[in-house]
C-alpha cells in the first residue's frame, strides 16, 4: 500500500511536468526542452522566499511565499513568451524549441550563480501522515502531491472543455489563422499556454523539493516529464497523467526492486522504447509526428 | 468604366492600386482597384492565380507569414486603412474573412464552432444562423471534420456570420461542391444580404453562380482588374460569356475550326 | 583567346577549383601564413587556446554536416566524442597501440556506432528525430560510464592516455600540438569543403530542404541520411579521440548533454551549412568562455565560484540571441558585409512596404 501512494506520489510530479509540456505542445507545436530547469527554478524560488518570510509549516507566511511563487511563476511565463517565444512565431517549431535549450541552459546557470549550487530541501510536508505496520510511512506531502495534481488536471479539463477562453484555445491550437480570424488574440492564448506551463512546472517542482534534496543537478527531472509526455502522445492531457504514472512506476519499481543506479536509466530506456514501439505515444494523434 | 455606386456615396471597402508581392520578387496582383458599396454584393472573377485569393488575404490582413508583402496601394474600410492592422484586429472593425480552405476547426462540434465568438449580445446573430442553415441545427452535436463539403461551407459562413461582420469576404465558396448546393448557398447568402444589408466580396471562379447574385463585377487576370462593371454589363459581355461562362454563339468560329481567339476587353 | 575572367572557365581544372579567382587565393595563402607564425610569436596560453579552437573544428564540421547539410537535428554529438576518446583510451592504454592505429580505429568505432544511431532516426524528423538521438545518447553514456566505473582507477579519475609518440618523438608540447592540430583541422575542412560540393553534399541538401521531393527525385534518402550519420560520427570520434590524447585523462563526465548543445552552439551561431561557418562558430563559442571571463576581469564584479554559471548562461545567451536575430550566422553577417563592399556604390534595396509585420 504504501509503494502505492509513494507511486501516486511521485507520478503526480511527472503527470504535472507532463502536462505543463502537453499544453505549451498543443498550443504552438513546440517542444519545451526547458521545463525541468522551469520547475526546479520555482522550487528555488520557493525555497528562497520562504526564507524570506519565515514560514513554517502552517501560518499565514506559508500563504504568503505561495502567493508570491504563484504570481512570481505567472509574471515569469508572460515574459519567456513576450521576449523569447513570440518572436519565433511563424518560424519553423524546432528553432524555436532549440531556443528553450538555450533557456534550459540560461535557467540552470542562474541556478547556478544565484543559488551558489547549494543543495537544498523544502521543508514542508515531510511529518508523516500514517504509518504502516510493517514499518512503511506516507508523508504528508505524498497527499498534498495527489490532491494537487488531480486539481490541476479536474481544473484544467474543465477549463479546456467547458469554457469559452478554453474553446478557443482548443480552436487556436488547431489553426492559429483561422482562430485570429474570428477575433481572438492568438498571442494572448499563447502567452496563457505559457503561464499554465511555468505555472505547473513551478508546482511540480515544490512538491519535488519536498520529498527530495534540490540542486543545479535536479533539473533531470526534466526528462522524466518529457519521456512521460512522450509516453502518452504530446498533445494529449490525459496522456500527460498517464504518461507521468506509468514513468513513476518504472522508476520507482526499478529502483527498489532491482537497483536505484539502474533507475536513473529508466525514463530514456522507456524513451527509446517510446520511439522505436509507438512514437505518438497512447492518445497522441498521428498526424502529428509528420507535422514536426 | 463606371465605378458601382453614386458619385455621392462613399465605398465600404476603397482599394486603391494595390500590388502584392512574394518572395520579393513575383508580382501576384498589380494594381488593382476594387470598391465595395455599402450593402451590395460584389463579385471578383477570375481563374487560377488571377490574384483573386490575394487579393482578399491583402484586405483581411491574412497574407501567409512568409515572405509576401503588400508593396504599394491601400486599403481602407469605411475611410479606417488597414494595411499594418494585425489580423485580429480587421476581423474586429468588422471585415471578416471566409477561407478558401481551413475554414473551420475541425476536432471542435458545430455548436462549438457556431460560439467560437459568441459575446451575449451576438447569440440572436448565432440563433439567426440556424434558421438560415437548418442543417447546422440537425448537426449541431457532431464534430465539425465529420461534415459533409455543402454543410462545412455552410458552418463556415455562420462562423463568420457571428463575428457579427459589416463586410463578408468569401473565398472560393463554389471549390469543391456540387452545382446544387452551391447554388443553394448563394441564394442563402443573396437572402441574408437582403434581409441583413451585410455588404460582401465573393470571389468565385463559377461566374455564373457569382453573377446571378453579385451586382458588380470585376475580372481578374494575371493579377490585374481587365473589366469591371454591372452584373448585366458582364452578363452580355462576349468575351464573358465565351471564357467564363461557356456560353458562345451557334455561329462562332469555333464551330468551324480550331482557334483563340483573344480578349479583347471592349465591347 | 582566353582571358582572365573569373566567370569564363574554360577546363574542368578551373572549374573544380575551391579557390576560383587569384584575390582568393592570395588572401588564403596570407592567412595560412600568417596562422603558420603564430607559435612564433604567442605564448603557451594562446596556443593552448587554439589547439581547443582545432579540436572543436573538428567536431563542428562533423556536426555540420549532419545537421546543417542533412537537416537531420542530432543531440547525440557528446556520445560521439565519448566513443572516440574512450576507444582511444582503451587502445592506447590497455592495449598500448600506437597513435596511429588508435586514432583510425576510434574513427572506426565512431562510424559504427554513428550507423546504430542512424538507423532508428530514419523514421523520423525533426524534434522527435532529436528526441530518439537523445535517447541514445543517454544509452550509450550510461554504457561508458559502467565501463570507467570498472575499468578505471576509481569511478570518476577516468583513464589516462599516455601522449601520441612516434619512434622517438613525442608529442607533448604546445607548439607541437598546434601544427599537428592545424593540420588535421585543415585535411578536415578541405573534406567537408569538397564532400559538400560532390552529389552526397547537394543530395544532402535536397534532403534537408525537402526529403519527400528527393526521394521522389530518385535519391535514395535512407542511404545518404546513414551516410550522414556515419560521417559524421567519424569526425567526432576523431574530434574526441584527440581531445583523449591532448588532455591525456578521459572521464565520461565531460560529455554530457550540454557538450552535445555547445556544438549545436557552434553551427547555428557560425551558419549551418556553411563549412566556414563550421569553423567560425567553432572559433567563437569555444573562445566564448575565455572572453567572458577576460570580460569579468575588468569589469568591478568578482566572479568566484559563479564563473563557470556566468560562462554556461554567455553560450545559452548566444544561442538564443543568434536564434532570434542572426538566424543564418556569422557566416552571413560575412556575406552580407562583403555583399555591401562587393556591390558598392550601389545598394541592394529591399522592397518597399511590409503587411505590417
Amino acid at each position: 500500500m504504501e509503494l502505492f501512494v509513494s507511486i501516486l506520489a511521485l507520478g503526480s510530479i511527472y503527470a504535472l511536468l507532463a502536462g505543463g509540456i502537453v499544453i505549451v505542445y498543443k498550443a504552438s507545436r513546440v517542444v519545451n526542452f526547458a521545463h525541468g530547469e522551469l520547475a526546479i527554478v520555482g522550487a528555488y524560488v520557493f525555497h528562497s522566499a520562504g526564507f524570506l518570510t519565515g514560514a513554517t509549516l502552517t501560518g499565514p507566511s506559508l500563504l504568503v511565499t505561495i502567493a508570491i511563487s504563484a504570481a512570481g511563476s505567472t509574471l515569469f511565463g508572460v515574459v519567456i513568451y513576450l521576449s523569447l517565444m513570440r518572436r519565433l512565431l511563424g518560424r519553423p517549431t524546432f528553432v524555436a524549441a532549440m531556443v528553450t535549450i538555450g533557456l534550459a541552459i540560461i535557467l540552470k546557470a542562474g541556478i547556478v550563480v544565484i543559488w551558489q549550487s547549494r543543495s537544498v530541501g523544502i521543508a514542508i510536508g515531510r511529518q508523516p501522515l500514517y504509518s504502516f505496520a510493517g514499518g512503511g510511512r506516507i508523508a504528508w506531502i505524498d497527499l498534498v502531491s495527489i490532491v494537487a495534481c488531480v486539481l490541476m488536471f479536474a481544473a484544467l479539463a474543465v477549463f479546456f472543455q467547458y469554457t469559452p477562453l478554453g474553446r478557443q484555445f482548443r480552436g487556436a491550437a488547431e489553426n492559429p489563422l483561422l482562430a485570429a480570424q474570428r477575433q481572438v488574440n492568438v498571442n494572448l492564448i499563447l502567452a496563457l499556454a505559457w503561464v499554465l506551463a511555468v505555472f505547473s512546472a513551478t508546482l511540480a517542482g515544490v512538491l519535488f523539493g519536498s520529498r527530495s534534496m534540490l540542486s543545479p543537478q535536479s533539473t533531470i527531472i526534466g526528462l522524466s516529464g518529457l519521456t512521460a509526455a512522450l509516453v502518452g502522445g504530446l498533445d494529449s492531457l490525459r496522456g500527460a497523467a498517464l504518461g507521468g504514472f506509468l514513468v513513476a512506476a518504472a522508476t520507482y519499481l526499478t529502483a527498489r526492486l532491482i537497483s536505484p543506479t539502474l533507475a536513473e536509466t529508466v525514463p530514456f530506456l522507456i524513451l527509446l522504447v517510446v520511439m522505436t514501439w509507438r512514437p505518438w505515444g497512447l492518445f497522441g494523434t498521428l498526424e502529428e509526428l509528420n507535422r514536426v | 468604366m463606371s465605378g458601382p455606386m453614386a458619385m455621392d456615396q462613399v465605398p465600404l471597402l476603397d482599394v486603391r492600386q494595390l500590388e502584392v508581392v512574394y518572395h520579393e520578387v513575383s508580382t501576384a496582383v498589380q494594381g488593382v482597384s476594387i470598391e465595395v458599396a455599402p450593402g451590395s454584393i460584389v463579385a471578383m472573377i477570375g481563374t487560377n492565380g488571377a490574384g483573386k485569393t490575394t487579393t482578399l488575404r491583402a484586405v483581411s490582413g491574412f497574407l501567409p507569414a512568409e515572405d509576401v508583402a503588400v508593396t504599394n496601394g491601400t486599403i481602407s474600410f469605411g475611410g479606417q486603412p488597414l494595411r499594418g492592422l494585425l489580423p485580429h484586429q480587421i476581423s474586429r472593425l468588422g471585415v471578416v474573412l471566409v477561407p478558401e480552405r481551413e475554414k473551420l476547426f475541425q476536432t471542435l462540434t458545430v455548436k462549438e464552432n457556431l460560439e467560437f465568438s459568441l459575446t451575449r449580445k451576438r447569440r440572436p446573430i448565432r440563433d439567426a444562423v440556424y434558421d438560415y442553415f437548418p442543417k447546422l441545427a440537425e448537426r449541431h452535436g457532431q464534430i465539425a471534420g465529420y461534415l459533409s463539403g455543402g454543410e462545412k461551407q455552410m458552418l463556415a459562413i455562420g462562423m463568420a456570420l457571428v463575428c457579427e461582420p459589416k463586410l463578408l469576404l468569401v473565398d472560393e465558396l463554389s471549390l469543391g461542391l456540387a452545382p446544387i448546393v452551391t447554388n443553394e448557398i448563394i441564394t442563402i447568402l443573396q437572402t441574408i444580404n437582403h434581409s441583413l444589408g451585410l455588404a460582401m466580396l465573393i470571389v468565385e471562379q463559377n461566374a455564373a453562380a457569382a453573377l446571378r447574385v453579385a451586382s458588380f463585377g470585376y475580372v481578374l487576370e494575371g493579377g490585374r482588374v481587365v473589366f469591371k462593371g454591372e452584373a448585366e454589363k458582364l452578363l452580355k459581355h462576349q468575351d464573358m460569356r465565351e471564357f467564363y461562362l461557356g456560353d458562345h454563339d451557334a455561329n462562332s468560329y469555333r464551330n468551324i475550326r480550331q482557334y483563340t481567339r483573344k480578349r479583347r476587353w471592349w465591347g | 583567346m582566353r582571358t582572365q575572367s573569373p566567370y569564363l572557365l574554360v577546363s574542368y581544372a578551373e572549374t573544380n577549383r575551391v579557390l576560383p579567382n587569384p584575390y582568393q587565393r592570395v588572401m588564403v595563402s596570407v592567412i595560412v601564413a600568417a596562422i603558420v607564425c603564430i607559435p612564433f610569436v604567442a605564448g603557451g596560453y594562446f596556443l593552448h587556446l587554439m589547439n581547443l579552437c582545432s579540436i572543436a573544428v573538428i567536431g563542428a564540421v562533423g556536426i555540420n554536416l549532419l545537421t546543417g547539410y542533412c537537416g537531420q537535428l542530432s543531440l547525440g554529438q557528446a556520445s560521439f566524442l565519448a566513443i572516440g576518446a574512450f576507444t582511444t583510451a582503451i587502445l592506447a592504454q590497455r592495449f598500448g597501440l600506437p597513435f596511429f592505429v588508435a586514432i583510425p580505429a576510434s574513427c572506426c568505432a565512431g562510424a559504427m556506432v554513428g550507423f546504430l544511431v542512424g538507423l532508428p532516426a530514419l523514421r523520423f524528423r525533426g524534434i522527435y528525430l532529436a528526441i530518439t538521438t537523445l535517447a541514445m545518447h543517454y544509452a550509450i553514456i550510461y554504457v561508458l560510464t559502467d565501463y570507467q566505473a570498472v575499468v578505471g582507477p576509481s569511478a570518476s579519475a577516468g583513464i589516462t592516455v599516455p601522449a601520441p609518440s612516434l619512434g622517438g618523438f613525442t608529442l607533448n608540447s604546445e607548439r607541437g600540438w598546434f601544427y599537428a592540430l592545424l593540420i588535421v583541422a585543415v585535411l578536415v575542412v578541405m573534406f567537408g569543403i569538397n564532400l559538400s560540393r560532390t552529389y552526397i553534399g547537394r543530395a544532402w541538401i535536397a534532403i534537408r530542404d525537402r526529403d519527400i521531393a528527393a526521394e521522389a527525385s530518385g535519391i535514395n534518402v535512407p542511404y545518404y541520411k546513414l551516410l550522414a550519420f556515419t560521417i559524421s560520427a567519424a569526425l567526432a570520434a576523431l574530434a574526441g579521440s584527440l581531445g583523449a590524447y591532448f588532455t591525456t585523462v578521459v572521464t565520461v563526465e565531460e560529455y554530457t548533454l550540454e557538450l552535445a548543445i555547445v556544438y549545436l552552439a557552434m553551427i547555428i551561431v557560425g551558419g549551418m551549412g556553411s563549412i566556414t561557418g563550421a569553423v567560425l562558430g567553432a572559433i567563437f563559442i569555444t573562445l566564448l568562455p575565455f572572453g567572458v571571463e577576460r570580460l569579468f576581469e575588468v569589469l568591478p564584479w568578482q566572479l568566484g565560484t559563479t564563473a563557470f554559471g556566468i560562462e554556461q548562461a554567455a553560450i545559452g545567451a548566444a544561442i538564443i540571441g543568434f536564434l532570434l536575430f542572426e538566424p543564418d550566422g556569422l557566416i552571413e553577417v560575412y556575406r552580407r558585409i562583403a555583399t555591401y563592399f562587393e556591390r558598392w556604390p550601389f545598394r541592394y534595396r529591399e522592397l518597399k512596404g511590409g503587411s505590417g509585420r
